[in-house]
């Protein structure tokens, strides 16, 4: 359990929120170029690395807005919130 | 409009608490990121939606949820009848959704809305809500969304010790047997 600062609403329980998983994953402009690997590589795989990552969350029992936070998965410090399309803040 | 039968009729008691659904009143889900869009409500309805975070505005009449940046809930907070409820929705309708300057989406008959009084409050809701309510029983007009016993739930403080709370029908019936199970143990 962990306290997630939403860009909108303040400081709340996590219990109110959802993952979105990983953040800043591009859509390839031709997906129809791509071969079935590539396609499955974008759509599917995720890199879930133990340490600081860049996720999407939703406040989703709250105000219902999208945003990014960056995490140590390993201890659940939140290091950063920012909204969507805000650059990154730390080196990404 | 169809003319629901609620499962939530009576009014209930536990010492100070006191539990009731305030019913027919009119609830109004307004959407919009126009710049105009809130001087075309202080038109219509002499008062403005909130922009800061977890306030509410009110006048005698109605009050203005903020529910997200560009969301609000409009209620009335006397009963009205469901003609006058049609009369207000269709002027706000043509003033703003037929002119693209938002979304007016009535919701009376989607929310539920139970009013609750006395001292133990936040008691029962801190029985089974992440929220922390230190800030919002010190300010009239603060709103919440967050979850009560794992239901979507939206705060609006009305006075001291006095708030309504919004739940959606389908859930109504399941948080009010909820609210009245925890408050025997209050
Ligand atoms: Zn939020």
């Amino acid at each position: 359990m962990f306290i997630i600062n939403c860009p909108y609403c303040g400081e709340r329980d996590q219990t109110e929120f959802s993952s979105g998983g990983e953040a800043h994953i591009v859509r390839p402009k031709q997906p129809t170029e791509l071969s079935d690997d590539e396609w499955a590589e974008f759509l599917f795989m995720r890199k879930n690395i133990k340490g600081i990552q860049f996720e999407r969350w939703n406040h989703s029992h709250g105000c219902r807005k999208w945003f990014n936070v960056v995490r140590d998965t390993s201890n659940d410090k939140i290091h950063a919130v920012y909204k969507m399309g805000e650059k990154p803040p730390v080196n990404k | 409009m169809l003319n629901f039968e609620t499962t939530l009729q009576v009014s209930k008691s536990y010492g100070d608490l006191t539990l009731s659904e305030v019913e027919p009143i009119l609830k109004i889900n307004l959407r919009s990121n126009k710049r105009e869009f809130s001087t075309k409500i202080g038109k219509l309805l002499s008062i403005i939606p909130p922009i800061e975070a977890n306030t509410s505005s009110s006048n005698e009449d109605y009050s203005i949820l903020w529910l997200s940046p560009d969301e609000w809930l409009i209620y009335s907070n006397n009963k009205i009848s469901y003609e006058q409820q049609n009369l207000l929705e269709e002027n706000l309708f043509k003033n703003i959704s037929n002119i693209n300057q938002g979304s007016v989406t009535n919701v009376t008959d989607h929310w539920v809305m139970i009013n609750l009084k006395g001292s133990k409050i936040y008691d029962l809701l801190s029985k089974s809500s992440p929220y922390d309510f230190k800030n919002f029983k010190m300010k009239k007009g603060s709103v919440a969304q967050t979850l009560l016993n794992h239901t979507d739930v939206i705060l609006h403080n009305t006075d001291d010790n006095n708030l309504n709370l919004f739940v959606r029908r389908s859930f109504s019936e399941d948080l009010w047997l909820w609210i009245n199970d925890s408050a025997r143990f209050l």
